[in-house]
């Protein structure tokens, strides 16, 4: 385990400083000058001047390029462009704010891809199978941007389930803002003891985990029925059968579990493509996370904002991956043992 | 009885299939099951078990539904559609519905950038004009410059000296008075910083405080300071003590930074939180001058909602009171709902293509006529229906300067073929292509490249166009090398203040380095009228008005601009919101204390 643990950690160590440096091209290859645009239309040539000294812009390039990774290490990703504020500091903040929804997501994926995989393997063949392959099918191929204007247009405008958009009611905003610690609405919540705010921010966080759950429930499904099936052809398996032992138990004492591998090596995958689902899914439900930022930043092209965007994905996707890879062997201990 | 057996199915010694030292029990051996455990056929279930889990399913989705059912909505107290589909009490007996003091801005960007009056440039200008006020308003209805601050002012027949008369009564939400010496203090360092729009002060050579009550301007130059003071940018009047009498320039810049505010307006910074939905709320400030009688919104906040559609529904279901941007399909679905208004004004923003006068093919006067000739204004406006209005020059409607007859703008293809082969162009001519720039993303302007680019077709040409991010397009417009200049320059271009001025200065005034210039003229007739029409403004409006005529033939004659059109500003609001008027010269600003909140 430690030396899967240390590989692993120098890999995502060489590609973080992979990723880094690509950011540090990002800033250098957008188009247009960035002292122009942080200093605004009507500079003069003097604040330009300075700007660019304060920016590092008048040193050599490669110079430029270990100054930004030895900042970034230090925990200096630079001032964004469109909010003035410290980029790291905005880009956590808006990072936990959707961990948040992804969780949640991933969470709805799971508890609805699963047992629908389970569903079609365990009627292969049959209604329950065809209802499942059908619906997976749907979730995984729909524009998530359609499905998310069509829940809002159903479910908020029309039947009134659930709100529009927004992380919590515009009456709670005060008890929300003096809340905020974690940037994470529910933990806020709890932290603070406030029942409505946590029901409140749950109703706001049902929609969009929905519409980014869609092609994870649709994956996983596939995923599990393929995964069950091969395993229940397998010994340990049929052994259980033998001992007459009801279908249902078997998959869900001895089937289910070995199944999982492919499912927790999706999981880091679907992780890292429900992030950058948020670039739209936060848009339209007008959550402050990290796609909305992302947004905002191409659109003001805020080259500090996008690199440290950038690598902020990459690192929470180095660490899901690594989650992941820690995961799999307690799940399946005959990784465990191959690993010895 | 099933969860029993289950317990002793587990870790009861059982050997275990991969390690049987472990003592997990996942893969353990099981034993044999008892008897009610015992299935006849389990390859091969009969149909109920499906149906049973299906009917599991249905169960679980309607528990959600039901759930969700209950839970609350963000439909405010008042003037929001039933929830959950319960009728609406309307007779009349019924308890009149509460009137909901709080007005929701929806901004379709983050609202503040900046904080600081002196420099503020941003999108914050929304809410800055209820926070801070200048001395004088521009009224876009009479088309007049009315008191604020100042009740009243005169200038002296050259229009250099300018002596406004002050309000008494009038405390900065610092609780120190607002009176001449703080007005004179606050306009010196917006002058002084120079940032932002600062610039507009750049007439004024010395301030005077007079006494308590009157502000003395000596202008190095002639100026029209009526109008500059009402300027949507940098005219504040704010307390320069706000983080302490003497605490210095640093001072008072962290402590604009730290979200608070020193203005005189009816309402004052609650709270303001960088990144968040709800970011910016304000809170009405008791002491205001004007007085709080009748009824008013005692809290404005600011939500930022960039999606159009959201934007839409939020409207409809009541979470926002106003909308300050919408596609013209969205407002033309919203328009019929009885619970919203829907309020149509023409702004003071145009579009202006300037065609490149100095090098590339449009440098031939007959091809950029030809150019010019191309464009049908008319068509473009009517394809993007009420968003816009075609436009007859480059001062739009309710400025100085505005002339509905001008002549020779408009969609002439014959005549522009005529031209073209004046100089071997044209149809049966030599081939030619011309590039255009725009801002990607714009679909308004994509609209009027691709009505263009089929006009010029028919006349032998090719339009190059290359939609690029603002800051590549500016700065290959700027590029010193002129062949990488484009031939036609597309923006949208408004002014600071309710004058012309910036156009023609910004525009078509000669420039060393090309900044504005981006049609890269020179004319020393047209300098010498831009330089003196300032003057002329502080002197003799109507001898101006005529001047700005004279200009603009000018500029449509040489095909120096085209201007396809005037955006006309479309915002839908709560149809319980009274007393709203669009007045272009603050583009985004909703003066909530003039508007009467409704049930």
């Amino acid at each position: 385990m430690r030396r899967i643990l240390v590989r692993r950690g120098l890999q995502s160590l060489l590609v973080a400083l992979g990723v880094g440096l690509l950011a540090f091209l990002i800033t250098r290859l957008l188009p247009g000058d960035a002292a122009a645009t942080w200093a605004g239309p009507r500079a003069s040539a003097e604040e330009l001047a300075r700007v660019r000294l304060q920016l590092g812009l008048d040193r050599p390039l490669p110079e430029q390029a270990f100054r930004y990774i030895t900042d970034l290490v230090s925990g200096n990703w630079g001032i964004s462009i469109h909010t003035r504020q410290p980029v790291l500091s905005d880009v956590s903040g808006r990072f936990m704010t959707s961990l948040e929804l992804v969780t949640i997501a991933l969470l709805i994926a799971a508890l609805i891809g699963i047992p629908l995989g389970v569903l079609a393997a365990r009627w292969k063949g049959r209604p329950p199978d065809w209802f499942a392959g059908l619906t997976s099918s749907v979730l995984a191929s729909v524009p998530i941007f359609w499905l998310g204007l069509l829940l809002q247009l159903l479910i908020a405008t029309e039947l009134k389930w659930l709100p529009v958009a927004g992380r919590w009611d515009r009456t709670l905003n005060e008890v929300a803002v003096a809340a905020t610690r974690t940037h994470m609405v529910l933990v806020d919540a709890l932290f603070a003891g406030n029942g409505a705010l946590f029901v409140s921010g749950l109703s706001h966080l049902v929609m969009p985990a929905l519409v980014i759950a869609a092609y994870p429930i649709g994956l996983f499904a596939r995923l599990t029925r393929a995964g069950l099936l091969e395993t229940m052809g397998e010994e340990h398996v049929r052994m259980a059968r033998a001992t007459g032992y009801t279908e249902r138990a078997i998959i869900w004492r001895f089937a289910l579990r070995p199944s999982m591998g492919p499912v927790l090596s999706a999981l880091a995958l679907v992780f890292g493509f429900a992030l950058g689902n948020t670039f739209l899914v936060e848009n339209l439900f007008n959550f402050q996370g990290l796609g909305s930022y992302a947004v905002d930043s191409i659109a003001a092209l805020d080259a500090p904002a996008i690199a440290g965007t950038t690598i902020f994905v990459a690192l929470a996707y180095l660490a899901a991956n690594l989650v992941v890879d820690l995961a799999r062997p307690v799940m399946d201990p005959r990784l465990r043992d191959a690993g010895r | 009885m099933t969860g029993g057996s289950r317990q002793g199915a587990r870790g009861r010694g059982a050997p275990n299939l991969y390690d049987p030292a472990r003592k997990r029990t996942w893969s353990t051996v099981p034993r044999r099951p008892k008897e009610e455990e015992i299935v006849v056929d389990h390859r091969q279930p009969p149909g109920p078990p499906w149906i049973r889990t299906a009917a599991l399913f249905v169960v679980a989705a309607l528990a959600f539904a039901a759930c969700g059912g209950s839970t609350p909505t963000t439909a405010p107290a008042t003037s929001s559609p039933p929830a959950s589909g319960a009728p609406q009490p309307s007779s009349p007996a019924a308890t009149p519905a509460p009137v909901d003091t709080t007005f929701t801005y929806a901004n379709h960007t983050q609202i503040v950038t900046d904080l600081d009056p002196a420099t503020s440039y941003s999108n914050e200008v929304c809410a800055m004009h209820d926070i801070y006020e200048t001395l004088t308003r521009y009224d876009a209805v009479t088309n007049k410059v009315m008191p604020a601050l100042a009740r009243a002012w005169t200038s002296s027949a050259d229009g250099t000296t300018w002596t406004f008369t002050l309000r008494s009564g009038v405390t900065f939400h610092t609780g120190r008075a607002m009176d001449a010496a703080a007005a004179k203090a606050a306009i010196e360092r917006t002058k002084t910083l120079g940032q932002g729009a600062g610039y507009i002060w750049g007439a004024v050579k010395t301030i005077e405080a007079k006494d308590p009550q009157t502000l003395v301007f000596t202008l190095e130059y002639p100026a029209p300071l009526d109008l500059i003071a009402s300027a949507n940018y940098a005219a504040y009047v704010y307390d320069t003590d706000a983080a302490g009498p003497g605490a210095g320039e640093d001072a008072l810049v962290a402590w604009f930074k730290t979200g608070k505010d020193a203005g005189t307006g009816p309402y004052t910074i609650a709270s303001w939180k960088a990144g968040e939905e709800f970011e910016l709320t304000l809170d009405q400030y008791a002491d205001y001058w004007g007085g709080w009688d009748g009824v008013h919104y005692t809290k404005v906040v600011y939500r930022v909602v960039p999606e159009v559609t959201t934007a839409a529904q939020l409207l409809q279901s009541g979470d926002v009171s106003y909308v300050d941007r919408l596609t013209p399909q969205l407002v033309g679905s919203l328009k019929d709902n009885p619970d919203l208004q829907v309020v149509e004004t023409p702004s003071f923003q145009n579009v202006v293509a300037l065609l490149n006068t100095k090098s590339g093919p449009l440098a031939d006067p007959n091809v950029r006529k030809a150019v010019a000739k191309s464009f049908d204004t008319i068509g473009i406006a009517s394809a993007l229906g009420g968003s816009v209005a075609p436009a007859t020059g480059v001062i739009p409607r309710g400025l100085i300067g505005y002339s509905d007859s001008l002549t020779g703008a408009g969609l002439d293809l014959e005549g522009a073929a005529a031209l073209l082969a004046k100089s071997g162009f044209g149809p049966g001519g030599k081939p030619l292509t011309i590039s255009v720039t725009i801002v990607s993303g714009d679909t308004d302007l994509s609209l009027i490249t691709t009505s263009l680019k089929s006009n010029l077709a028919k006349l032998n040409i090719t339009l190059d166009v290359q939609p690029l991010q603002w800051q590549a397009q500016w700065d290959r417009a700027k590029s010193a090398d002129v062949a990488k200049r484009q031939d036609v320059f597309l923006m949208y271009w408004w002014p600071d203040y309710a004058d012309p001025f910036s156009w023609f200065f910004s525009l078509f005034h000669s420039e060393e380095t090309p900044n504005f210039n981006l049609a890269y003229y020179s004319s020393t007739t047209l300098d010498a009228e831009i330089d003196g029409i300032q003057a002329l403004t502080a002197t003799n409006r109507d001898q101006a008005a005529a001047e700005y005529v004279k200009m603009e033939q000018q500029l449509i004659d040489e095909a120096v601009v085209v201007v396809p059109y005037v955006q006309n500003y479309q915002r839908v609001l709560q149809a319980s919101v009274g007393g709203f008027v669009d007045n272009p010269a603050y583009a985004t600003v909703v003066f909530a204390y003039d508007l009467t909140p409704g049930p």
